[in-house]
């Protein structure tokens, strides 16, 4: 025994002098949603920039949120619009260096300039899409989906074959978009009216609440109809030819994951550098191509949704902005409203 | 022995840090309202009230309680005769049946649980050799069983090295002894055996009980939102809700069954021993 533990002692201390070696490289600290990476991105740039990223996974932009405001530093943030809102409201994001970011022009138009940052000084779009149905087109009739929308969550015809998004906001945004409201209502009666809908909805068609499951399980076809954001939908269409992406007339969520810079960032330089490199035509397609979520990049959307494109057929890939479509707008006390009424229809069973 | 007891010194501050303190927070949570912090306290028995009348948290606690029970069971039938053959046989091979028993739990919770979609999907491992003799498929996966099978799986080492423990300590020389005096296998096992490894079943099921009363990540997993726990129920009010205090509150409710039901066991444990050496 005695043997062993000076073995070990002997290897970790050797792994400590190993790792003391070598000159220091510059170092950056990048923090951003689980699978949002293209394969060799971050290879590329430390190549290209010799120096050292250091990546961090969020699960939500609330729990992003909560690190930063704990002091935790980081270079650059992929966090989605309404939190970049609040970021902004309450002074956590610097400037970008727009000398530095000459790759700007790469982006499409229909995301530069969006309400949240009207001129682009604090984020550069870096996926966006929409929430949508996925559904079998062999066992649902598309006429349904057609005549009723988000509604067909509540025709009894498809109950025991439904994902829902286990989600407040997205659960509620359907509902009140379904019931013609928008979904950053802070009307009393019609968050009443859309509780009672999903309560409907939960009693009628007894839905499964999943999240990222879902993508595994409409891939295997295990449901025939499912809530999901484009990017995913676009991921299952690919893998399941029978799976077709449907946005209801009454209007969706459209959303835009940017990357900014917190104001308390150790290297913005090289945070300023590794956001002009995510804007390359080779990085965005890495990128896009790995994922499934939509580029910003004109030439990257151009050339996969074009002919021989890996997503030519995909009608999930591309988000369709119509004029009824919503950007989401954060408000704590509706926030917390919304997730409570939502623990009771999901726990309603 | 005086220095012995200096050393645990460090742990009592290690416990006071992450124990005690913790459990104080959740306390004082629990009794104030929403957004005060510590100048401007207001105690409350609000989150209580709320509590005990929506009968949706009522029904959240007992289908916990329920599936909680339901495994602790099962984890004792099917735990127990394995024990005992386990403590029975030669030295040898208590040794390599120890290790089969503790294998599974080498592996993270996690990934464990993550294996039993796989088995339980509707084109999973059992669906499809049910299809092979033209049953199915079943749905099994996003259901109560799911979750009661995932957490028995997960649970039995538990409920079976308790058991083996306290088997092993028994004195061989009782069986003999019920014998010479004209007991019965069924006679001695009943009389004998099973009041001797008493304390190995509770203990057992304290290590099942409670984890499988608190879980939140097996039914997350095997049983989808719709099938909410009490352990669904406080994380949710605590991560996504926002609301710290009535998550407290709930925390504190569950806490105090905890500290009933063991104080239950450890009484039936008790008076059992007593008369046992009656």
């Amino acid at each position: 025994m005695k043997k062993v533990i000076v073995t070990l002692a002997i290897l970790a201390l050797a792994v400590v002098a190993m790792t003391g070696c070598g000159k220091k490289k510059e170092r950056m600290k990048l923090f951003l949603p689980g699978e949002y990476l293209g394969e060799n991105v971050i290879k590329d740039f430390e190549k290209e920039f010799d120096c050292e990223v250091i990546v961090e996974n969020f699960e939500s932009n609330e729990a992003m949120y909560t690190k930063l405001q704990a002091g935790d530093k980081y270079d650059v943030l992929i966090p989605s619009d309404y939190t970049i809102e609040r970021l902004l409201k309450e002074n956590y994001l610097q400037k970008l260096d727009k000398s530095v970011i000459t790759n700007i022009g790469n982006l499409a138009d229909e995301v530069k300039n969006l309400s949240f940052d009207p001129n682009n000084d604090y984020s550069i779009p870096y996926f966006w899409g929409t929430v949508g149905i996925v559904y079998n087109k062999d066992n649902v009739d598309y006429a349904d989906l057609e005549a009723e929308g988000f509604g067909i969550f509540k025709d009894p015809k498809y109950a025991g074959r439904i994902f829902m998004y286990n989600s407040a906001r997205d659960g509620f945004m359907i509902a009140l978009k379904q019931l013609g409201y928008s979904c950053n209502t802070d009307n009393e009666a019609e968050i009443q009216e859309a509780y009672e809908w999903l309560l409907d909805m939960n009693k009628t068609t007894k839905p499964i609440y999943i999240i990222d499951e879902v993508i595994d399980n409409m891939k295997a076809g295990r449901k025939d109809l499912a809530i999901a954001y484009s990017g995913d939908a676009a991921d299952i269409l690919s893998e399941n030819e029978s799976m077709g992406y449907f946005m209801p007339s009454c209007g969706t969520n459209v959303w835009y994951d940017s990357m900014v810079i917190p104001a308390n960032a150790e290297n913005p330089t090289l945070a300023n550098k590794f956001i002009n490199f995510m804007l390359n035509y080779d990085q965005c397609l890495d990128g896009s191509e790995t994922v499934g979520y939509a580029s910003p990049n004109k030439d990257v959307l151009a050339k996969l949704t074009g002919e021989g494109g890996d997503y030519a057929d995909n009608e999930a890939y591309l988000p369709v902005i119509r004029d009824n479509d919503e950007i989401f707008h954060d408000n704590e006390v509706i926030r917390k409203k919304m997730n409570e009424l939502w623990l009771k229809v999901s726990g309603s069973n | 022995m005086k220095q012995f007891r200096r050393m645990t010194y460090p742990y009592i501050v290690w416990a006071l840090i992450l124990i005690v303190a913790p459990m104080l927070l959740i306390v004082l949570y629990a009794f104030t309202t929403k957004g005060n912090d510590v100048v401007t306290t207001k105690f409350t028995l609000e989150n209580f009230v709320k509590f005990f009348s929506d009968p949706l948290f009522l029904k959240v606690l007992l289908r916990s309680l329920k599936v909680a029970a339901i495994t602790t069971v099962a984890c004792l039938l099917l735990g127990y005769f394995p024990a005992y053959y386990i403590a029975r046989s030669s030295e040898k091979f208590k040794m390599r049946w120890v290790l089969i028993i503790t294998f599974p739990t080498w592996i993270n919770l996690l990934v464990r649980t993550y294996a039993w979609t796989g088995i339980l999907q509707d084109d999973g491992i059992i669906n499809t050799m049910l299809g092979w003799i033209g049953l199915g498929p079943y749905e099994m996966m996003y259901t109560e069983f799911a979750v009661i099978v995932g957490m028995i799986y997960n649970f039995l080492p538990f409920m079976v090295l308790q058991i083996y423990t306290s088997l092993t300590k028994m004195d061989g020389s009782l069986l003999e002894a019920a014998n010479d005096l004209g007991a019965n296998k069924f006679q001695s096992f009943l009389r004998v055996t099973l009041p001797l490894s008493l304390p190995g079943i509770i203990s057992g099921i304290t290590l099942v009980f409670l984890p499988a009363v608190s879980s939140f990540c097996i039914p997350n997993m095997l049983g989808g939102g719709q099938y909410m726990l009490v352990g669904n129920m406080i994380e949710q009010y605590f991560q996504s809700a926002g609301d710290w205090n009535f998550g407290s509150a709930i925390s504190l409710i569950m806490a105090i069954i905890i500290i009933f039901s063991m104080y239950l066991t450890k009484k039936v444990d008790v008076t059992e021993r007593g008369e046992a050496d009656a």
